[in-house]
Protein backbone atom coordinates (compact mmCIF):
# COMPACT_ATOMS: atom_id res chain seq x y z
CA UNK A 1 0.00 0.00 0.00
CA UNK A 2 1.08 3.62 -0.79
CA UNK A 3 1.74 6.55 1.08
CA UNK A 4 -0.77 8.09 -0.33
CA UNK A 5 -3.42 5.72 0.27
CA UNK A 6 -2.55 5.19 3.72
CA UNK A 7 -3.35 8.95 4.46
CA UNK A 8 -6.35 9.31 2.35
CA UNK A 9 -8.11 5.85 4.39
CA UNK A 10 -6.75 7.65 7.48
CA UNK A 11 -8.36 10.94 6.48
CA UNK A 12 -11.42 9.05 5.36
CA UNK A 13 -11.81 7.96 9.16
CA UNK A 14 -11.00 10.76 10.42
CA UNK A 15 -14.21 12.35 8.54
CA UNK A 16 -16.00 9.18 10.11
CA UNK A 17 -16.76 9.04 13.78
CA UNK A 18 -18.81 6.81 15.22
CA UNK A 19 -21.86 8.54 15.93
CA UNK A 20 -22.52 8.30 19.73
CA UNK A 21 -25.86 6.04 21.04
CA UNK A 22 -27.95 8.89 21.99
CA UNK A 23 -28.62 7.46 25.52
CA UNK A 24 -25.00 7.68 25.93
CA UNK A 25 -25.53 11.45 25.43
CA UNK A 26 -28.03 11.36 27.90
CA UNK A 27 -26.24 9.35 30.48
CA UNK A 28 -22.91 11.84 29.96
CA UNK A 29 -25.40 14.61 30.38
CA UNK A 30 -26.88 13.32 33.74
CA UNK A 31 -23.84 12.05 35.59
CA UNK A 32 -23.24 16.42 34.62
CA UNK A 33 -26.16 17.60 36.05
CA UNK A 34 -25.55 15.10 39.48
CA UNK A 35 -22.23 16.39 39.83
CA UNK A 36 -23.65 19.62 39.75
CA UNK A 37 -26.23 18.67 42.50
CA UNK A 38 -23.60 17.09 44.64
CA UNK A 39 -20.78 20.13 44.37
CA UNK A 40 -23.75 21.97 46.19
CA UNK A 41 -23.22 20.39 49.42
CA UNK A 42 -20.41 21.34 51.75
CA UNK A 43 -17.95 18.30 50.84
CA UNK A 44 -17.83 17.14 47.13
CA UNK A 45 -16.10 15.19 45.54
CA UNK A 46 -12.88 16.83 43.58
CA UNK A 47 -10.28 15.47 41.10
CA UNK A 48 -6.61 16.23 40.24
CA UNK A 49 -5.83 17.71 36.79
CA UNK A 50 -4.37 14.08 36.15
CA UNK A 51 -8.27 12.94 35.95
CA UNK A 52 -7.81 10.89 39.56
CA UNK A 53 -10.24 11.43 41.92
CA UNK A 54 -9.13 13.19 44.73
CA UNK A 55 -10.26 11.80 47.65
CA UNK A 56 -12.48 13.00 50.17
CA UNK A 57 -11.42 14.66 53.36
CA UNK A 58 -12.41 12.67 55.91
CA UNK A 59 -15.01 14.66 57.62
CA UNK A 60 -15.08 12.72 61.02
CA UNK A 61 -11.67 13.80 62.15
CA UNK A 62 -12.05 17.52 60.80
CA UNK A 63 -15.14 17.29 62.76
CA UNK A 64 -13.36 16.82 65.99
CA UNK A 65 -10.58 19.68 65.24
CA UNK A 66 -13.59 21.81 64.38
CA UNK A 67 -15.89 21.16 67.76
CA UNK A 68 -13.02 21.43 69.94
CA UNK A 69 -11.72 24.77 68.63
CA UNK A 70 -15.29 25.57 68.85
CA UNK A 71 -15.88 24.96 72.24
CA UNK A 72 -12.79 27.00 73.07
CA UNK A 73 -14.16 30.01 70.56
CA UNK A 74 -12.14 29.27 67.73
CA UNK A 75 -8.65 28.10 66.28
CA UNK A 76 -6.50 30.99 68.00
CA UNK A 77 -8.26 30.92 71.11
CA UNK A 78 -7.46 27.13 71.29
CA UNK A 79 -3.92 27.70 70.31
CA UNK A 80 -3.50 30.24 73.35
CA UNK A 81 -5.18 27.67 75.48
CA UNK A 82 -2.93 24.99 74.75
CA UNK A 83 0.32 27.33 74.81
CA UNK A 84 -0.83 28.93 78.65
CA UNK A 85 -1.31 24.77 79.59
CA UNK A 86 1.91 23.64 77.95
CA UNK A 87 3.81 26.31 79.74
CA UNK A 88 2.32 25.89 83.18
CA UNK A 89 3.25 21.99 83.10
CA UNK A 90 6.52 23.48 81.90
CA UNK A 91 7.35 25.77 85.22
CA UNK A 92 5.63 23.01 87.05
CA UNK A 93 8.20 20.10 86.33
CA UNK A 94 11.17 23.05 86.90
CA UNK A 95 13.09 22.79 89.86
CA UNK A 96 13.23 26.26 92.51
CA UNK A 97 17.45 26.67 91.41
CA UNK A 98 16.21 26.55 87.54
CA UNK A 99 12.93 28.58 87.92
CA UNK A 100 16.11 31.16 89.78
CA UNK A 101 17.39 32.26 86.65
CA UNK A 102 13.09 33.60 85.99
CA UNK A 103 12.47 34.93 89.63
CA UNK A 104 15.95 36.35 90.36
CA UNK A 105 16.75 33.83 92.86
CA UNK A 106 14.15 34.40 95.24
CA UNK A 107 11.52 31.82 93.81
CA UNK A 108 11.82 29.33 97.35
CA UNK A 109 11.48 32.42 100.02
CA UNK A 110 7.72 33.82 100.16
CA UNK A 111 6.42 36.19 102.62
CA UNK A 112 2.37 36.62 102.41
CA UNK A 113 2.53 39.30 105.19
CA UNK A 114 5.49 41.24 104.52
CA UNK A 115 4.92 44.13 107.32
CA UNK A 116 2.94 42.82 110.39
CA UNK A 117 4.79 44.50 112.86
CA UNK A 118 2.88 47.52 113.04
CA UNK A 119 0.05 45.43 114.02
CA UNK A 120 0.44 45.63 117.62
CA UNK A 121 1.51 49.25 117.75
CA UNK A 122 -2.51 50.51 115.77
CA UNK A 123 -5.03 51.51 118.89
CA UNK B 1 -13.01 35.77 27.21
CA UNK B 2 -12.05 32.77 25.01
CA UNK B 3 -13.81 31.95 21.69
CA UNK B 4 -13.52 29.18 19.20
CA UNK B 5 -13.22 29.65 15.46
CA UNK B 6 -16.96 29.37 14.86
CA UNK B 7 -17.70 32.38 17.50
CA UNK B 8 -19.07 29.79 20.06
CA UNK B 9 -17.26 29.50 23.55
CA UNK B 10 -14.20 27.83 24.04
CA UNK B 11 -14.42 24.28 25.62
CA UNK B 12 -12.29 25.87 28.81
CA UNK B 13 -14.99 28.88 29.33
CA UNK B 14 -17.47 26.23 28.94
CA UNK B 15 -16.34 24.14 31.77
CA UNK B 16 -15.95 27.14 33.92
CA UNK B 17 -19.25 28.10 33.32
CA UNK B 18 -20.15 24.64 34.09
CA UNK B 19 -18.16 24.59 37.31
CA UNK B 20 -20.48 27.66 38.48
CA UNK B 21 -23.83 25.82 37.65
CA UNK B 22 -24.33 26.24 33.97
CA UNK B 23 -26.44 23.32 32.85
CA UNK B 24 -26.39 24.44 29.29
CA UNK B 25 -22.32 24.27 29.42
CA UNK B 26 -22.93 20.83 30.54
CA UNK B 27 -24.68 20.19 27.35
CA UNK B 28 -22.77 21.80 24.80
CA UNK B 29 -19.88 20.27 26.57
CA UNK B 30 -21.25 17.00 26.25
CA UNK B 31 -21.84 17.18 22.59
CA UNK B 32 -18.32 18.57 21.96
CA UNK B 33 -16.45 16.15 23.90
CA UNK B 34 -18.24 12.59 24.29
CA UNK B 35 -18.71 11.67 20.38
CA UNK B 36 -14.56 12.25 20.19
CA UNK B 37 -13.82 10.50 22.99
CA UNK B 38 -16.29 7.84 22.17
CA UNK B 39 -14.44 7.42 18.53
CA UNK B 40 -11.15 7.72 20.21
CA UNK B 41 -11.97 4.90 22.18
CA UNK B 42 -13.54 2.84 20.10
CA UNK B 43 -10.08 2.76 18.68
CA UNK B 44 -8.25 2.13 20.73
CA UNK B 45 -10.21 -0.92 21.81
CA UNK B 46 -10.67 -2.47 18.49
CA UNK B 47 -14.06 -1.24 18.07
CA UNK B 48 -15.55 -2.49 21.39
CA UNK B 49 -18.31 0.20 21.61
CA UNK B 50 -19.86 -1.31 24.93
CA UNK B 51 -16.62 -0.88 26.49
CA UNK B 52 -15.64 2.37 24.28
CA UNK B 53 -19.10 3.78 26.16
CA UNK B 54 -17.72 3.18 29.56
CA UNK B 55 -14.86 4.72 28.73
CA UNK B 56 -16.38 7.96 27.40
CA UNK B 57 -18.62 8.03 30.07
CA UNK B 58 -16.27 7.52 32.87
CA UNK B 59 -14.05 10.41 31.28
CA UNK B 60 -16.56 12.74 31.05
CA UNK B 61 -17.52 11.97 34.75
CA UNK B 62 -13.88 12.90 35.58
CA UNK B 63 -14.00 16.20 33.92
CA UNK B 64 -17.22 17.19 35.60
CA UNK B 65 -15.93 16.23 39.03
CA UNK B 66 -12.52 18.27 38.46
CA UNK B 67 -13.84 21.40 36.75
CA UNK B 68 -14.05 23.32 40.48
CA UNK B 69 -10.34 22.89 40.46
CA UNK B 70 -9.72 23.42 36.18
CA UNK B 71 -6.77 25.91 35.93
CA UNK B 72 -7.40 27.80 32.95
CA UNK B 73 -4.30 28.11 30.15
CA UNK B 74 -2.59 25.14 31.59
CA UNK B 75 -4.19 22.61 29.03
CA UNK B 76 -6.69 22.18 27.08
CA UNK B 77 -9.72 19.92 27.91
CA UNK B 78 -9.91 17.60 24.75
CA UNK B 79 -6.20 17.11 25.93
CA UNK B 80 -7.23 16.31 28.88
CA UNK B 81 -10.21 14.01 28.00
CA UNK B 82 -8.00 12.18 25.88
CA UNK B 83 -5.00 11.83 28.43
CA UNK B 84 -7.81 10.31 30.75
CA UNK B 85 -9.56 8.21 28.12
CA UNK B 86 -6.44 6.70 27.18
CA UNK B 87 -5.29 5.92 30.37
CA UNK B 88 -8.90 3.93 30.86
CA UNK B 89 -8.19 2.04 28.04
CA UNK B 90 -5.07 1.07 28.86
CA UNK B 91 -6.46 -0.59 32.16
CA UNK B 92 -9.14 -2.41 29.84
CA UNK B 93 -6.84 -3.44 27.08
CA UNK B 94 -4.32 -4.84 29.66
CA UNK B 95 -7.40 -6.88 30.77
CA UNK B 96 -8.80 -7.59 27.54
CA UNK B 97 -5.31 -9.37 26.63
CA UNK B 98 -6.28 -12.97 28.30
CA UNK B 99 -9.47 -12.56 26.06
CA UNK B 100 -7.63 -12.03 22.64
CA UNK B 101 -8.10 -9.56 19.94
CA UNK B 102 -9.21 -9.13 16.64
CA UNK B 103 -6.91 -9.70 13.88
CA UNK B 104 -6.47 -8.43 10.24
CA UNK B 105 -7.62 -11.89 9.00
CA UNK B 106 -10.78 -11.69 11.20
CA UNK B 107 -11.76 -8.00 10.21
CA UNK B 108 -15.88 -8.10 9.16
CA UNK B 109 -17.12 -8.40 5.87
CA UNK B 110 -19.61 -5.99 5.33
CA UNK B 111 -22.53 -7.03 3.59
CA UNK B 112 -24.71 -4.61 1.84
CA UNK B 113 -26.68 -6.26 -1.41
CA UNK B 114 -28.60 -2.90 -2.64
CA UNK B 115 -27.68 -1.68 -6.20
CA UNK B 116 -24.85 1.07 -6.71
CA UNK B 117 -23.77 -0.01 -3.57
CA UNK B 118 -20.29 -0.71 -4.57
CA UNK B 119 -18.42 2.24 -3.82
CA UNK B 120 -20.04 2.43 -0.22
CA UNK B 121 -19.12 -1.62 0.20
CA UNK B 122 -15.60 -0.98 -0.89
CA UNK B 123 -15.20 2.24 1.45
CA UNK B 124 -16.90 0.11 4.24
CA UNK B 125 -14.29 -2.92 3.69
CA UNK B 126 -11.48 -0.62 3.84
CA UNK B 127 -12.77 1.16 7.14
CA UNK B 128 -13.02 -2.31 8.63
CA UNK B 129 -9.30 -3.66 7.45
CA UNK B 130 -8.04 0.10 8.85
CA UNK B 131 -9.74 -1.03 11.92
CA UNK B 132 -8.04 -4.63 12.21
CA UNK B 133 -4.98 -3.02 11.22
CA UNK B 134 -4.91 -0.81 13.89
CA UNK B 135 -5.84 -3.10 16.68
CA UNK B 136 -2.87 -5.08 15.46
CA UNK B 137 -0.43 -2.51 16.37
CA UNK B 138 1.11 -2.24 19.07
CA UNK B 139 -0.55 -0.04 21.86
CA UNK B 140 1.57 3.28 22.25
CA UNK B 141 1.93 3.35 18.41
CA UNK B 142 -1.83 2.56 17.62
CA UNK B 143 -2.45 5.62 20.43
CA UNK B 144 0.01 7.92 18.28
CA UNK B 145 -1.36 7.31 14.77
CA UNK B 146 -4.69 7.74 16.53
CA UNK B 147 -4.30 10.70 17.96
CA UNK B 148 -2.12 12.41 14.98
CA UNK B 149 -3.96 10.86 12.53
CA UNK B 150 -7.39 10.48 12.87
CA UNK B 151 -7.79 12.86 15.99
CA UNK B 152 -6.14 15.75 14.73
CA UNK B 153 -3.81 16.54 17.57
CA UNK B 154 -0.43 18.30 16.81
CA UNK B 155 2.43 16.37 18.27
CA UNK B 156 3.17 18.41 21.48
CA UNK B 157 -0.48 17.93 22.51
CA UNK B 158 -0.12 14.42 21.86
CA UNK B 159 3.07 14.34 23.98
CA UNK B 160 0.82 15.58 27.00
CA UNK B 161 -1.88 13.26 26.30
CA UNK B 162 0.67 10.26 26.57
CA UNK B 163 3.26 11.68 28.57
CA UNK B 164 5.91 11.51 26.69
CA UNK B 165 9.01 13.95 24.20
CA UNK B 166 8.07 15.26 21.15
CA UNK B 167 10.52 13.26 19.30
CA UNK B 168 9.09 10.06 20.89
CA UNK B 169 5.71 10.83 19.09
CA UNK B 170 7.41 12.08 15.78
CA UNK B 171 9.32 8.40 16.10
CA UNK B 172 5.75 6.31 17.18
CA UNK B 173 4.02 7.75 14.87
CA UNK B 174 5.92 7.30 11.60
CA UNK B 175 6.68 3.49 12.83
CA UNK B 176 2.95 2.96 13.54
CA UNK B 177 2.33 4.27 10.11
CA UNK B 178 5.09 2.01 8.36
CA UNK B 179 3.21 -1.02 10.06
CA UNK B 180 0.02 0.31 9.45
CA UNK B 181 0.90 -0.09 5.43
CA UNK B 182 2.85 -3.22 6.18
CA UNK B 183 -0.04 -4.73 7.15
CA UNK B 184 -2.76 -3.53 4.59
CA UNK B 185 -0.58 -4.22 1.93
CA UNK B 186 -1.05 -7.95 2.39
CA UNK B 187 -5.03 -6.72 1.00
CA UNK B 188 -3.84 -4.34 -1.53
CA UNK B 189 -5.79 -6.07 -3.95
CA UNK B 190 -9.51 -6.85 -1.95
CA UNK B 191 -9.53 -3.39 -0.92
CA UNK B 192 -9.66 -1.96 -4.69
CA UNK B 193 -6.13 -0.29 -4.14
CA UNK B 194 -3.56 -1.00 -7.37
CA UNK B 195 0.18 -0.89 -7.78
CA UNK B 196 2.84 -0.95 -4.77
Amino acid sequence: MQDDDLDRLLARAAAAPPPPASDLLDRVLADALAELKRSALPVRPQAWATGRPRAARTPRAAGRLGWLAAVFGGAPMLAGVCTAAFAGMAIGYLEPGTLDLLTGGNADVTELFPQIDFLPTEG
Amino acid sequence: MAYDADGDPSDEVLLVRYAKGDRHAALALTRRITPRILGYASRLLAGDRAEAEDVAQETMLRLWRMAPDWLPGETKVTTWAYRVATNLCIDRQRSRRRKGQVTLDEAPDIADAAPGADARLQDSRRLAALAAALADLPDRQRQAVVLRHIEGLSNPEIAVVMGLGVEAVESLTARGKRALATLLSGRRDALGYEGG
